[in-house]
């Protein structure tokens, strides 16, 4: 479903990624894992369009998305649940997870049942159905992590890119949000999750990656890189 | 006593009209952070745009007041197609540079061509804009007022709350409001942020076309009649805060009264000062204006 290869990217001259590929088959949940600075964020921002690609190509079900700006790319059905959540304060709950069906909303995608979506947001994640008129600028961090992915999930995505949903979270909620993405895993939406958090990562994902500096340093199916001596010596605190 | 509400009634009116064009600095400043320094000669060009238009439509043999009402969709819209051409001409090719000042220059530059363009369509004298509503002052108790600064009050606060509602129940005004918020998170929900701001510089000149039109027929109408007014709003844009629609009406009322009052009590040579003064006061004091939130350019 989506197709990276030799990606190169950064901000300007400053390189990240030099010549990265990766794959997310569909229904899949496709973890990349790696230390602070490895380019797991730049990855996500050069696949929506964030940022634009020196070079390497980003496919979305076969067709060609390198270098479109972000917009267009979400139109094509690529949700971006971006690092710091990035929810709009001022607009109530229920207005941020409108906007995540813009293009639903505007003719710019198949509009399906937007209002059934909204219930089915509020099912999936009934804190933010008791704060719909909240402005998202008063939430509490683990809220807007939920109204973060609620509001990517709101554009019914082909791809969902999740970045560090976990971070700076309490415990109690980072479990949370990983049960959550264990439950859209459930209902085949095809992920691709960035987290710090690699063992947990690891556990719900079907496939990692394992970025080093800009490229891949390892990958597999995310059991064996869970057994991986070398991976659990680096990521997951397992070494001694 | 009599006397001061007089005072204070009249510099309403006015007021509200700086309260409109500071609220039109808002509009683009929210979406792009730019602001159009040519304001004032949008304002002039849809007062004068609006005089062709509506002494066309009186030689029609229509009413004053159809005339005038006709006259509104099509300052509208004139309004609309020239702020889309700032934003093209004015503000993205500079902002597409990475220049910081650049859209400065570029909207002054663009407003001093629209007032030689105004100079050499219209003139140089000030010209007579045909009042659409009775021009004898109506007495409501102590204090004498004219109907169309009555119509200029009802004005200014429809447009406002027009454009305040359109931003809160479409989802086009949504999503300009997400712009203003957070521009790179409004893209990736599918929005063309670009054209967003394109459309708010329309939004923008169509509001100071407007507002052209409401104060021309109190006022005298001229290819110069922009310049002092575009200022003196964007003073109260700063001392109102450029984030806070309800600061914009309380700063274009203080300046508005003040004006009249100094006027009055000491001399009409001064009445420029206190805005000034006040302006000079609240950078100094309250950089984010007296109703806007302290925000922290992050470098």
């Amino acid at each position: 479903m989506l197709e990276v290869n030799d990606l190169v990217a950064g901000y300007g001259k400053v390189k990240v990624l030099h010549g990265l590929s990766l794959h997310v088959e569909e229904g899949r949940l496709v973890t990349l894992i790696g230390s602070n600075g490895a380019g797991k964020t730049t990855t996500l921002r050069a696949i929506s369009g964030m940022i634009v690609p020196e070079s390497g190509t980003v496919r979305l079900g076969g067709e060609d998305l390198t270098g479109q700006p972000s917009f267009k790319i979400t139109k094509k059905g690529l949700a971006h649940s971006p690092e710091g959540r990035r929810v709009f304060p001022t607009q109530s709950v229920k207005d941020n997870l409108l906007l995540g069906a813009f293009p639903r909303l505007t003719g710019a995608r198949e509009r399906g049942d937007v209002e059934g979506d909204l219930d089915r947001m509020f099912t999936l994640f009934p804190r933010l159905a008791e704060r719909r008129a909240q402005l998202a600028g008063t939430l509490s961090g683990g809220e807007q992590q939920m109204l973060a992915m609620a509001r990517a999930l709101m554009l019914n995505p082909r791809v969902l890119l999740l970045d560090e949903p976990s971070m700076g979270l309490a415990p109690r909620l980072v479990a949370e949000v990983f049960a959550t993405i264990a439950r859209l895993k459930e209902q085949k939406i095809t992920m691709l999750l960035v987290e710090q958090f690699a063992a947990a990562a690891l556990e719900v994902a079907d496939f990692g990656y394992v970025l080093e500096n800009g490229r891949v340093a390892a990958k597999g199916p995310a059991e064996a890189l869970r057994n991986d001596a070398a991976v659990r010596a680096a990521y997951l605190g397992h070494a001694h | 006593m009599n006397v001061l509400s007089q005072l204070i009634v009249s510099g309403i009116a006015v007021g509200m009209i700086y309260g409109v064009i500071a609220f039109s600095y808002q509009l683009t400043f929210a979406t792009s952070k730019t602001l159009n320094f040519g304001q004032g000669e949008a304002l002039m060009l849809g007062a004068l745009v609006g005089l062709t238009t509506i002494n066309f439509l009186i030689g029609q043999a229509l009413g004053t007041l159809w005339a005038y009402l006709l006259m509104l969709p099509i300052v509208f819209a004139f309004g609309l197609a020239q702020g889309a051409v700032v934003e093209w001409l004015g503000v993205r090719q500079a902002v597409k540079a990475k220049s910081e000042a650049g859209w400065i220059m570029a909207t002054i530059a663009l407003g001093i061509i629209f007032r030689n363009l105004a100079e050499n369509i219209w003139g140089r004298d000030a010209l007579r804009f045909p009042s659409p509503l009775p021009e004898a002052a109506l007495t409501i108790g102590p204090v004498r007022i004219q109907p169309m600064e009555i119509a200029i009050v009802i004005g200014a606060l429809a447009i406002m709350l027009a454009v305040e509602i359109f931003n809160r129940r479409s989802i086009f005004g949504k999503a300009v409001v997400a712009t203003a918020n957070d521009r790179d998170a409004a893209g990736l929900m599918g929005i063309d942020t670009r054209r967003v701001i394109t459309f708010s510089y329309a939004l923008s000149s169509m509001t100071a076309a407007f507002a052209g039109v409401l104060i021309a027929p109190v006022t005298l109408t001229g290819a110069t009649m922009g310049a002092v007014l575009g200022l003196k709003a964007f003073a109260v844009a700063i001392i109102g805060g450029l984030s806070s629609g309800m600061g914009v009406i309380v700063g274009g009322l203080i300046l508005g009264i003040t004006e009249t009052l100094t006027g009055y009590y000491i001399s009409t040579g001064y009445k420029d000062v206190p805005g000034l003064v006040l302006l000079l006061l609240v950078l100094s004091l309250k950089p984010s204006g007296l109703f806007g939130r302290a925000t922290i350019k992050k470098v």
